[in-house]
C-alpha cells in the first residue's frame, strides 16, 4: 500500500461517519424530494403520476398564496429591523462591564434559551389573560389585523438578546483611541456614532441581518403551535403553508414543490442581501 | 485622561430607563412563576402580586396530565445522544477538512456544508418521513436522534473547521515525525486543544436539540417518544388548560434549561459568538 493511498483511506475514515449521517438524513431525502415535487403524490398511496412542472406552475397561480408570503415577509421585516435596532441600543446601553450591566445582559438574553413553543404559549396566555385583565387590551392573536404583530413581539422578545450579544462583541472590539481622536476633532455623540461606531460594527450588523433574515423567512413554530395560522389564514406563514399541503391536506407533491420554491426564495433573498451588506461594509 | 465624576440626575434617569426595558424581558418569567405557584382563587384575588405560598397541586396536576416525566426522559436521551454524536462525528470530519483546505475536493466539501446550513427543514421533511418509515425508524428515539444530528452536522463542521484553522500545525507535524498515527494525533493532541470550542458548541447544540419542535413534529409524534416541546404542543392543543396549571407546566419545562443557562452562561455566549452564521 502506498503512503498516499493510506493517507487517503485514513482521511476517509475520519470523514465517513459525518458523510454517512449527512448523506442519509439530508442529501438522500433532498434528492427524493426533488423527484416528489414533479408528481401528484398524496403522501401515502402506492401509485402516483409524474406531472412535470405542473405543481410549480400551480404555486404561482394559487390565489391563496399571497397571504402566507405577505405574512412571512412581514415577520421577517419587523424582526430583522426590531432585533437589530433594539439589540444595538441595548448593547450600547449595557456596554460598560459593570455588575449591574452584567446582570441586565443575563436577563435580556434569557428568553433566547427557551423553546419557540414555550415562548408562543407563554405569550398567548399573557396576551389573553394578563393583558386583558390588567390593561383591557384584547389579545393581539385573536384579531386578523394584529395577529402577525403579536407573533412578531414574541419573536423579538426571544431574539433581541441574541442580537445584543453579537453587537456587544462588535462594540468591545472598537479601540477607545478612535473615540478619543474623534473627540479631539470636536465630534459630538451623534457624529461619533455615525463615523466611528457604525462603520466599526458593520460586520456585526451583517451577521445579525442575515441571521434573522434566514430565521424570519423560515418562521413556523409560533404560527403552528399558537395560532394554527388563524384567525382564518391571517397568520399562516409560508413554512406553515408548505406543512399544511404536505401533511394535513395530503398533497405531498404540491407541498414538496412549494418547499423547493421556499428554499430557492431563501437562497436568493439572503444571497442578494449578503452581497449588498458586504459591499456596504467596505464603503462605510 | 482624567475620570469625570458623575453627578446629577442623569445617570439615575438612565438607570431607571434601562430597568424599565429589562422589565419587558423578565416580566414573562415573573408572570409564569407567580401564576404557577398560585391557586385559581388566589389568582383572582391578588392577580400578579407576589405569591404568599406555593400551591403544589398545579405542579402535580400538570405532571400527571402532560405526562411530564416521560417527556423529560425522552428529551434528556435525545439531547444527550445528539450532542455526543455531533461532538465525535463532526470534530473528526472537520479536522480532515480543515487540514486539507488547499485541495479542491475538501474545500468543495467545506462550501457544500456551508451552503447546507441555509437549507430549510421543510424541503426534506416529507421524503425523510417516508425514508424513516421504510427503515422502521419513524416514531422512535433513534430516528429522531439521527435526523436532528444529521441536520446539525453542516453547522457543526463549519464552526469546528473555523477553529481548527487557528490551531498551528507544528505540534501535529512533530507527532507524525515521532511516528504517531493520525487517530492518535487527533484524539491526543488536536481534540484536547479544541476544548473551548467543543464546550461552547456542545451547550449550543444541547439548546437546539432540547428546544427542537419542527423535526420532532414530523419524526416522533407517538406519545411514548414525545419530547417536552412536542408534549406541550399536544397538551395545549388537545385540552383547554386551566391557567395556573398551564403556567406550572411552563415553569417545569423552563427550570432545567434556565439552570443550565445560569451555570453555563459563559459557554452559551461563546457558542453564539463562534457560530454567528447559524441558519
Amino acid at each position: 500500500m502506498t503512503i498516499k493511498l493510506k493517507k487517503r483511506l485514513t482521511n476517509l475514515a475520519f470523514l465517513l461517519p459525518a458523510l454517512l449521517l449527512f448523506g442519509t438524513m439530508v442529501v438522500l431525502p433532498f434528492i427524493s424530494g426533488a423527484k416528489i415535487s414533479f408528481t401528484d403524490w398524496d403522501g401515502f398511496s402506492e401509485v402516483y403520476n409524474f406531472v412535470g412542472m405542473k405543481n410549480y406552475l400551480k404555486i404561482f397561480k394559487d390565489p391563496t398564496i399571497g397571504e402566507p408570503i405577505k405574512n412571512s415577509l412581514f415577520f421577517t421585516a419587523v424582526t430583522v429591523i426590531g432585533n437589530n435596532l433594539f439589540g444595538l441600543l441595548l448593547a450600547m446601553a449595557l456596554k460598560k462591564n459593570t455588575r449591574v450591566n452584567r446582570i441586565f445582559r443575563t436577563f435580556v438574553f434569557m428568553p433566547f434559551i427557551i423553546s419557540l413553543v414555550l415562548t408562543g404559549f407563554i405569550w398567548s396566555y399573557i396576551y389573553s389573560d394578563v393583558f386583558y385583565e390588567l390593561l383591557g387590551i384584547k389579545s393581539l392573536l385573536g384579531n386578523k389585523k394584529t395577529v402577525m404583530l403579536g407573533i412578531c413581539i414574541m419573536g423579538m422578545w426571544r431574539d433581541i438578546g441574541y442580537a445584543m450579544l453579537i453587537y456587544l462583541a462588535g462594540l468591545n472590539a472598537i479601540s477607545d483611541t478612535y473615540y478619543e481622536a474623534a473627540e479631539i476633532d470636536g465630534a459630538g455623540p451623534f457624529t461619533k456614532f455615525r463615523y466611528v461606531t457604525l462603520p466599526m460594527i458593520a460586520p456585526a450588523m451583517t451577521i445579525n441581518i442575515t441571521l434573522f433574515l434566514g430565521w424570519g423567512l423560515k418562521v413556523f413554530d409560533y404560527a403552528m403551535t399558537v395560532t394554527h395560522g388563524g384567525p382564518g389564514r391571517a397568520s399562516e406563514t409560508f413554512a406553515l403553508y408548505v406543512y399544511n399541503y404536505t401533511f394535513p391536506y395530503n398533497k405531498a407533491g404540491y407541498g414538496q414543490a412549494a418547499a423547493i420554491v421556499m428554499m430557492a426564495a431563501i437562497v436568493v433573498i439572503t444571497g442578494i442581501v449578503t452581497f449588498f451588506l458586504r459591499r456596504r461594509e467596505v464603503d462605510l | 485622561m482624567t475620570k469625570r465624576k458623575i453627578t446629577g440626575p442623569k445617570p439615575v434617569i438612565f438607570f431607571l430607563l434601562k430597568l424599565t426595558v429589562i422589565m419587558f424581558f423578565i416580566a414573562p418569567f415573573y408572570i409564569s412563576i407567580v401564576y404557577a405557584v398560585k391557586s385559581p382563587e388566589e389568582t383572582i384575588k391578588t392577580g400578579l402580586a407576589f405569591p404568599t405560598g406555593i400551591y403544589w397541586e398545579n405542579f402535580t396536576e400538570a405532571v400527571r396530565v402532560s405526562n411530564f416525566f416521560s417527556a423529560a426522559k425522552n428529551s434528556v436521551i435525545v439531547t444527550a445522544a445528539c450532542v455526543l454524536i455531533l461532538m465525535v462525528v463532526c470534530t473528526m470530519a472537520a479536522y480532515v477538512i480543515a487540514r486539507n483546505l488547499k485541495s479542491r475536493l475538501y474545500s468543495g466539501m467545506y462550501y457544500f456544508f456551508l451552503a447546507a446550513i441555509m437549507l430549510p427543514f421543510q424541503v426534506v421533511m416529507m421524503p425523510l418521513y417516508v425514508q424513516l418509515k421504510n427503515m422502521g425508524l419513524l416514531n422512535t428515539r433513534i430516528g429522531l436522534i439521527l435526523t436532528i444530528s444529521g441536520f446539525q452536522t453542516a453547522y457543526n463542521i463549519f464552526v469546528y473547521v473555523g477553529f481548527i484553522r487557528t490551531i498551528p500545525v507544528e505540534m501535529e507535524e512533530a507527532a507524525y515525525i515521532d511516528g504517531a498515527g493520525k487517530f492518535y494525533t487527533f484524539w491526543k493532541i488536536v481534540f484536547p486543544l479544541m476544548k473551548p470550542i467543543i464546550s461552547s458548541t456542545l451547550v449550543l447544540n444541547a439548546l437546539t436539540v432540547w428546544n427542537d419542535f419542527t423535526t420532532s413534529l414530523i419524526i416522533a409524534q407517538r406519545p411514548e417518544v414525545r419530547t417536552i416541546p412536542l408534549t406541550q404542543y399536544f397538551f395545549f392543543g388537545e385540552y383547554n388548560i386551566e391557567l395556573n396549571m398551564a403556567f406550572a407546566a411552563f415553569v417545569m419545562a423552563m427550570i432545567p434549561i434556565i439552570i443550565l443557562y445560569l451555570l453555563m452562561q459563559k459557554y452559551i455566549i461563546g457558542g453564539v459568538m463562534a457560530g454567528a452564521v447559524k441558519g
